[in-house]
């Protein structure tokens, strides 16, 4: 069931709906009249932060809150950082919404809003979701936890909430597909972009991937459901430290060639790195019916299937990604699909 | 007139659609690939006419544009680092054959160490070649440039190819609102290619790219090539002042920010002069009059503006965002050699390098330059060359290097 964690939101009041019109020039055409939601004073950017994997759909969540916004006459700018490009490697992706024209670019080190779409990035050291949350940065992590778990567990700053998008999605959309609820967390959360908004622009963005109307329509379905769980936030003050951050600048000494070169010495290190936390379903064998003709070991694109002693596949479900190649190749229909949810 | 959320790529894929190229050569690589994707796929739709060919390398690309350009045909291509390094001697000679094209360089960082992450070192290894090179800041500006290219490219005083420089990622994936030009204003700007030296006709064939033997003839028309590029200076202001009438928007061969009471002056270049912006402004809160002028045409250097808006400042301070290890600051030798002999030059002239391979130039960076800044003109001392390194940077670089086996403890 969609559950959305009000716990550690407990200080955000009602905020009530104040609606402006301003006038909005765009270029030489006519003027246009455009709705600001909650417009209290010039000079509002919200720094937007998605973690995902690849495939989970951040980047395009980013770009249906910049089209969101930019549709709702904000300026706004959004872009990915992928590092390796690859489906389950950790990626970020950012979007920034302002009233007034956005004098930054690049990485946003200290996010307003910061959007963790899958909870095994929490323990990846490399993708670093924590970094920068300051006292009024909210996090959303998505997972079948309640907050005080995520607190528990890991260090930051800042309110934390927890949300099962995940659920949500496979229920409405029948597919792990995160952009459109996790733009339409980071919607609500700005205060800034109404609901007929959001829509506008997920169809925006889903059309342009090439997705067909009847899912286009689930997406928003969840979308809009989402967007009515997640609590306004525009009143949580941002309190991140102001300019100067303690960071001199070091000189730097010649470190002689063993150092100074782009260069590794220790042993590979890939094996250490487990796989298996990618998941979301875990393929199951029906040991009794299985006649070890082997087509599943022979398929696993990951060898992942190893053949025991007495001729029986068995899977490493420390590193199994769950592609399901094996069911799709075993002839006699003898693997299943479950649906798992991380231990942690 | 529409105004879209767009990424510097599709900014880029519109100028080539709305200049109406004939002919794109293409081949792929990291940032600049959707430009050509964008391309192919409008191209096959029908919603561009052009023809669209995949070359096997980037070098027969650069090849197949300049030899098409010789033919009489508008063409467009894009390319990036390792790319452009891979087609490099022909860069020199779709220049020296006068061959006028528009070519995008989607900037990043190049080989070893290997990444994705944007620095200027590709782009300015061609400011030799004789290719006109202009470098952009928004993606906006990529749009814009690329129609105001062709036209410099095309005008009879030049007739050499350009290249325009687009930051990876900070531009290249980017998305934030662009205006696109009306297409029947564009045509009014920019009318079709009408070539006079260099065409195929089989009534008047002509021999292009002869080989010459002899440094007299050599020297001759590479003196020509060099005459050519320096017009481009008159045609780039002529140009840039005629696309201020019809579309409203600015774009100065040097562009000015807070300059007029500004005694300290930050140079910078392409995506990163936004943060350049932002720290001014803090610093303009702390009551330091700090300018800043962002070099957009970088090939012909626009020696006579920049004398003049640093005339009587007390100290500019060139930020590179490229380096050519052994001696520095590539743009700063630029900038240094246009005012020796100025009578009103900055007392204070300085070089830092920062932001190679993407590293971000923080707040605390532009601090650090500022400081600089204000002992040079205290005490009169100048420093060497500067390479802007921090704390984190050296923390983060540190835990890598133990993980790597590179360092004892």
């Amino acid at each position: 069931m969609f559950r959305f964690d009000r716990v550690a939101l407990s200080n955000v009041g009602a905020v009530s709906q104040t609606v402006l019109f301003r006038k909005a020039r765009l270029g030489n055409g006519p003027y246009r009249k455009i709705q600001i939601h909650n417009m209290k004073k010039k000079g509002i950017i919200k720094r937007i932060r998605f973690h995902g994997r690849g495939g989970q759909g951040m980047k395009t969540a980013s770009r249906i809150v910049g089209t969101a916004a930019f549709v709702e006459g904000y300026y706004a700018q959004d872009f990915p950082v992928y590092g390796a490009e690859r489906r389950g490697a950790p990626i970020m992706a950012f979007t920034r919404v302002s009233d007034a024209p956005i004098l930054e670019r690049g990485i946003i080190v200290q996010p307003d809003i910061n959007i963790i779409a899958d909870e095994t990035l929490l323990d990846d050291n490399a993708a670093n979701v924590l970094q920068g949350t300051g006292s009024g940065t909210i996090t959303i992590v998505n997972t079948h936890y309640g907050s005080s778990h995520v607190k528990e567990n890991y260090s930051l700053n800042g309110e934390v909430a927890t949300v099962d998008i995940t659920e949500l999605v496979l229920k409405i959309i029948n597919k792990p597909a995160l952009s459109s609820v996790a733009a339409a967390s980071a919607c609500k959360l700005t205060g800034m972009i109404s609901k007929d908004t959001l829509k506008v622009a997920i169809v925006k963005e889903l059309e342009y991937i090439n997705l067909k109307k009847a899912v286009i329509d689930k997406n928003v379905e969840a979308a809009l459901i989402c967007f009515d769980n997640t609590p306004d936030c525009s009143n949580i003050k941002i309190k991140h430290p102001e300019g100067y951050v303690e960071n001199k600048v070091v000189s730097l000494e010649y470190a002689g060639p063993r150092v100074g070169s782009p260069s590794v010495y220790t042993m590979g290190n890939t094996i250490t790195k487990k796989t298996g936390s990618w998941r979301l379903f875990k393929p199951a064998i029906d040991y009794d019916e299985c006649s070890r003709c082997r087509a599943c070991f022979v398929h696993c694109p990951h060898s992942c299937i190893a053949i025991d002693e007495s001729g029986y596949p068995q899977i490493d479900y420390e590193n199994c990604k769950g592609c399901f190649t094996c069911m799709d190749e075993c002839p006699k229909d003898v693997i299943s699909r479950e649906r798992e949810v991380r231990a942690w | 007139m529409v105004k879209e959320m767009l990424t510097g790529n599709y900014a880029a894929a519109w100028g080539a659609r709305l200049a109406d190229v004939d002919y794109v050569p293409a081949f792929p690589i990291t940032p600049q690939s959707e430009i050509i994707e964008v391309l192919s796929k409008w191209i096959n739709g029908g919603a561009m006419d052009a023809i669209f060919t995949n070359m096997d390398s980037e070098h027969s690309m650069i090849t197949a544009a300049g030899t098409a350009s010789a033919t009489g045909t508008r063409v467009f291509s894009a390319t990036s680092s390792q790319g452009l390094l891979y087609g490099f001697e022909m860069l020199y000679n779709i220049a020296g054959w006068r061959a006028p094209l528009v070519m995008i360089n989607v900037s990043r960082a190049v080989s070893a160490p290997i990444t994705l992450e944007p620095d200027h070192n590709d782009i300015l290894s061609a400011r030799d070649t004789g290719i006109i090179q202009i470098h952009t800041e928004t993606c906006q500006e990529v749009l814009d440039t690329i129609l105001m290219a062709y036209r410099i490219s095309e005008d009879e005083r030049v007739l050499l190819p350009v290249l325009i420089n687009m930051d990876g990622f900070y531009l290249s994936f980017t998305r934030e609102p662009v205006l696109i030009p009306d297409k029947n204003e564009v045509k009014g700007f920019l009318p079709e290619y009408a070539p006079r030296h260099a065409f195929f006709k089989a009534s008047e064939p002509m021999a292009q790219g002869v080989a010459v033997l002899g440094g007299s003839a050599y020297s001759y028309f590479k003196y020509q090539l060099h005459l050519a590029s320096l017009n481009a200076i008159e045609v780039y202001n002529e140009v840039a002042s005629e696309f201020k009438g019809v579309f409203g928007r600015s774009y100065p061969a040097i562009e000015g920010f807070m300059m007029e009471d500004a005694t300290y002056v930050l140079i910078m270049s392409n995506s990163f002069t936004i943060k350049g912006k932002a720290a001014l402004k803090v610093f303009r809160e702390k009551g330091i009059k700090v300018g800043l002028l962002r070099l957009r045409l970088i090939r012909p250097f626009p020696n006579s503006e920049l004398k003049r808006l640093l005339s009587k400042k007390k100290a500019a301070a060139i930020i590179d965002q490229n380096i050519s290890p052994g001696s520095g600051g590539i743009l700063f030798k630029d900038v240094s050699a246009a005012l020796y002999h100025e009578t009103h030059r900055p007392e204070v002239l300085l070089s830092f390098v920062g932001g190679l391979g993407g590293k971000d130039i923080s707040p605390e960076e532009f601090n650090y330059i500022i400081d600089v800044m204000k002992k040079s003109v205290d005490t009169g001392v100048v420093p060497e060359t500067q390479i802007l390194y921090t704390e984190n940077d050296m923390r983060q670089m540190n835990k890598l290097l133990k993980v790597a086996g590179k360092t004892t403890d």
